[in-house]
Formats: structure tokens, sequence, C-alpha cells
């Protein structure tokens, strides 16, 4: 790994069953910055963002070959506590998912599993929520259920929930498809003011999301990874011709 | 005939086939009220449901129902303290725990549970139980408090386990994910996401389990003892409603005050059984609203 590479993933194989989701995936992610995975349906994008903080093993039968480094560690390597990678690499769903809990306990529901102490929980709620701009929205109701929210302020508390873990990275899997474009315009301008502190890897199936949010973008397609490369070359001038065909329309 | 005159005809078709039961209910209140109302006019309603001696057969015959009322009580409270943790727990080892091999063996076996007669769950504690209870702490009867609820225990574990794990199966599969991704155990989302969630399913669940045991007449009837008297400890013999009614109802003369007298127990029962179930669907909208707020 290189200085600035926050995770390595190397000749990576996937199985559901006998299936074969992706092929002998290699590729190092940048810290602090943002990375895009697109790609037609079933091209193996989101099983990869799954497969970086061991979402995958919660499947019955599936098998993972190679390894993923992080922090100059395999994540996958026998003494590894996938709770431990969880920790420091939170998740951000395409459906927004806030637990049927209050505001306040959503957020600080992941820090008081690690034993945080309740004194400084109201600072750390705050924060969060601050740094997920949701905040001045709902500093009022942080007793009310999650429930009562709109789609994309329960997304915002989502990424606010994940972000309380203080996590090195975090992973959003298409987390605007379920979201009008106000709620997706806000999400993408958090994401811009995140990657100053936060690697992120996005999975977005919008090619212009990923266009404007992203550093680097990895096209994958049947489970192999066509070109991953900086956004601008992708975008303008990509070396496959697949890639090209993929983002000017041509399929997918 | 057009085809909205058909709609028509096939909706009041339906409606009827519904309204059956409802007139069956209805018409078993109005008999069971017919028969057992008229005690009133002889005893007052307070004799009836706190006197503490019920001698129907003595004359002149008292019939106070209040050891049979206790007697059904505390069978069911201690069945029901016996049966929600075995049948909560074997609900989450299911439903989240248990691997899929394991797990349709223990739903075909608890199903199993639920279809076994009442008659031979009695005749095992009368048989099995009641001996050994006899001998090990040296009581006069095997046949008593414990014994049943032990008995209804089992007989109401299948009801609340297999609804709680209805209840647990429904929770979103999100919320779990939810747990997982921000570093929770499996112990840790099973207390703190699954269950929370499931709560309103599971205490539907509690409510019908208690509601069956309180309602039960053969395994009480076996082997609760049959004393109508208050109990003084949990080895003493009981006679619950349920028992009272089907172990007298044969020898009563048509018409009599006795006769008249289980009838009112019967509506006595009738009420018990309702509240639970209204409690059971209270209960299930109060967490079901303020559940998603305040867990």
């Amino acid at each position: 790994m290189e200085a600035g590479d926050i995770i390595s993933v190397n000749r990576v194989n996937f199985y559901y069953g006998a299936v074969r989701a992706l092929t002998d995936i290699s590729m190092t992610f940048k810290k602090n910055k943002v990375t895009a995975l697109i790609g037609p349906s079933g091209c193996g994008k989101s099983t990869l963002l799954r497969l970086l903080n061991r979402m995958n093993e919660l499947i019955d039968a599936t098998k993972v070959e190679g390894e993923i480094l992080f922090e100059g560690r395999n994540i996958y390597a026998p003494d590894v506590d996938p709770v431990e990678i969880r920790r420091k690499i939170g998740m951000v769903f395409q459906k927004p998912n806030p637990f049927p809990k209050t505001i306040h306990n959503n957020i600080s529901y992941g820090p008081k599993l690690t034993g945080t102490s309740v004194a400084d929980m109201d600072a750390l709620v705050e924060q969060s929520l601050k740094q997920a701009v949701l905040w001045d929205e709902v500093k009022d109701i942080l007793n009310k259920s999650a429930m009562n929210l709109s789609g994309g302020q329960q997304q915002r508390l989502c990424i606010a929930r994940a972000l309380a873990m203080k996590p090195d990275i975090l992973l959003m899997d298409e987390p605007t498809s379920a979201l009008d474009p106000i709620s997706t315009a806000k999400i993408e301008e958090l994401i811009e003011e995140l990657k100053e502190n936060y690697t992120i890897i996005i999975v977005t199936h919008n090619m212009q999301q990923a266009a404007r949010v992203s550093d680097e973008t990895a096209f994958f397609y049947l489970g192999n990874l066509i070109e991953y490369n900086k956004t601008e070359k992708i975008f303008t001038k990509p070396d496959v011709k697949q890639t090209e065909d993929y983002i000017t329309g041509r399929f997918g | 005939m057009t085809r909205q005159t058909k709609e028509i005809i096939i909706q009041y078709i339906f409606l009827l086939f519904a309204l059956v039961s409802v007139l069956v209910l209805g018409l078993i209140v109005f008999s069971l009220f017919r028969e057992g109302l008229p005690l009133f006019t002889s005893v007052s309603v307070k004799d009836f449901l706190f006197g503490k001696e019920w001698y129907p057969t003595y004359d002149p015959p008292s019939f106070g129902i209040f050891p049979l009322v206790v007697g059904s009580l505390i069978v069911t409270l201690i069945a029901t303290l016996i049966a929600v943790p075995l049948g909560v727990m074997a609900a989450i080892y299911i439903s989240e725990i248990a691997p899929q091999r394991i797990k349709e063996i223990l739903k075909s076996v608890i199903e199993l549970l639920a279809g076994l007669p009442s008659v031979v769950l009695g005749f095992f504690g009368m048989v099995i139980v009641a001996p050994w209870l006899q001998e090990t702490f040296d009581l006069p009867t095997g046949l008593n408090i414990i014994n049943a609820s032990v008995i209804l225990a089992i007989m109401a574990i299948p009801t609340i386990s297999s609804i709680s794990e209805d209840a647990l199966y429904a929770v979103p599969r999100e919320f779990k994910e939810a747990s997982y991704a921000l570093g929770a155990t499996k112990f840790e989302t099973i207390a703190q996401v699954i269950v929370p969630a499931a709560l309103s399913g599971i205490s539907t669940a509690v409510m019908l389990g208690m509601a069956r045991a309180v309602g039960e007449t053969m395994v009480v009837l076996m082997v609760a003892g049959g004393a109508a008297a208050i109990p003084e400890s949990l080895f003493d013999p009981v006679r619950p409603m349920p028992a009272s009614i089907a172990a007298e109802m044969g020898e009563t003369p048509y018409g009599s005050a006795h006769y008249q007298a289980l009838f009112a127990i019967g509506m006595v029962l009738f009420f018990l059984t309702l509240a639970f179930n209204l409690i059971a669907d209270y209960v299930s909208h109060k967490f079901r609203q303020t559940g998603s707020a305040t867990l």
C-alpha cells in the first residue's frame, strides 16, 4: 500500500453459493477522497462495498477469496472481529433505515455499544447531527420518533448515526436512490463536506451523481473491475470502450 | 346480469359468511346470560363473586365463587410466568439464531406440541407429574397448583412462541443491518433492536397465551386437584372455574340455582377472556404507537 491509501483489495473473488459475483478484483481506495463505484445492476458494485465492512457474511452460503487490507491488516483474517471492523467502517444504506427509536437514541445507539459514558452523549449527538446538517431541523424534537422524519431527513439521520461512531471510512450504498431531488442535493453537498475528514466510498446508479461528487470512479461490469481512474478521466476520456458505452448510455 | 350486480352479490355473500360467526357468538352469549342471570334474583352479585364458600349441593347451598376465581387466576398466573420466558426465548432462538435445519425441526416440534389434545397432557400430569411431586415434596396429593400450572404452561408455550416468532420475523431486515453496520453483536442487535421492534406482537402473544390458559378445562379438571378452597400454598389443590363447570354440569337439575350458578361462572369466564383480548389489543396498539418513539 502506498501513502495516502486507506484500504486495499487484493485479488478478491466472491461467491453467493456457486455463483461468482466478483472476479479477481484488485484496487486501492485513497484516504479522504470520494470514490464512486458505478455499473449496471448486478455488476457487483454493492457486493464489493459490503465486503469492505464484512456485511456480506450476514448472508448464508457466501465465500470470500483474496484479502482486503485495512490499517495493514487483512480484515478477513481469522483473528479479526467483524464488530471492530464495522465500528471503524460505517455504512449508509440504500433505503433510509432509522431504528424505531427517538432521534437521540438513534444516534446514541452505536456509541453506547462501545461503552462511551453518557455524560458526553448529548454533545456527541449534537455534533453528529450538525455534521449531517440535520441539527437545526431536529434540535427541538430529539425525543420524538425518527419515523416521523421525511425520507431525506431519515437518510441524513442515518449518516449522522454512522458518523457518531467516528469511523475512518463511510460506505454509502446508493444513498439517494430513494430520495427526491432536493434531498439528494443536500446529501451530495454533505458528501462534499464530509470528505475533509472521512474517506467515502459510494455506490451509485446515477452517473451525474458520480461525476458531481467523486474524485475517483471505478466501473464494474459482470463482476469485473473494468476501469478505475480519476473521475474526470473516466467521464471525459475513458480508456476502455465498455466504460464509454456505459457512461454515454449505450447500455446499462 | 351486469358485472356490477355480480360484484355486489358476491360482496353480500361474503358478508353473510362473515356474519355467521358473529351471529353464533351472539346466540351463545345470549343463552349464557339467559341461563346465568336469574341466579342473581336469589344471590347477590357481591356474595357470588366474593363469597368464600362454594357448597352448591348443601342445604341451604352457598354459591361463593371466590375460591374458584382465585384458583383460575393463580394457576393462569404461574403458568404465564413459566410459559412466557420459555415461549419468547424459543421464538427468539428459532427466528434469529437457529441454523435453518434446526429451525425447521424446532418449528414442527412446537406445532406438534400445539396439536396435543389437552386430555393427553392432563393424563401426563396425572400419572407422571403428580406422583413425582407427591413423592419429592412429601405432599398429601400431587394434583395441585404447581402441577396444573406446569401443564397449562406447556399448552400455552406453542401459542406464545409461534405468535412471537411471527412478530420477530416481521421486523424489517433493514433494522438488523443498520445495527450490525454500527458494530453491534448479534446479541446486542436482538436485545436492543429486534425484540423492542417486535414488542407489540410479543405482548399480544402473551395475552393470547394467558387467555388460552384461563379457559382451558380438561387439564385443570384432571390435575388441579378440585378443592374449592382458597389455597394457602402452591402445593394446595384448587378448583379453577372451567373445572367446576365441567365437573358439576352433568349432575345439576335443569333450571336449578346450581345450574344457573354454573352459567354465571361461564359469564365470569367470558368477561375474563374478553378482558384479556381487550388488553392484548390495547397493549399491541400502545406499543405500536409510543413504542416506536420511546424505546
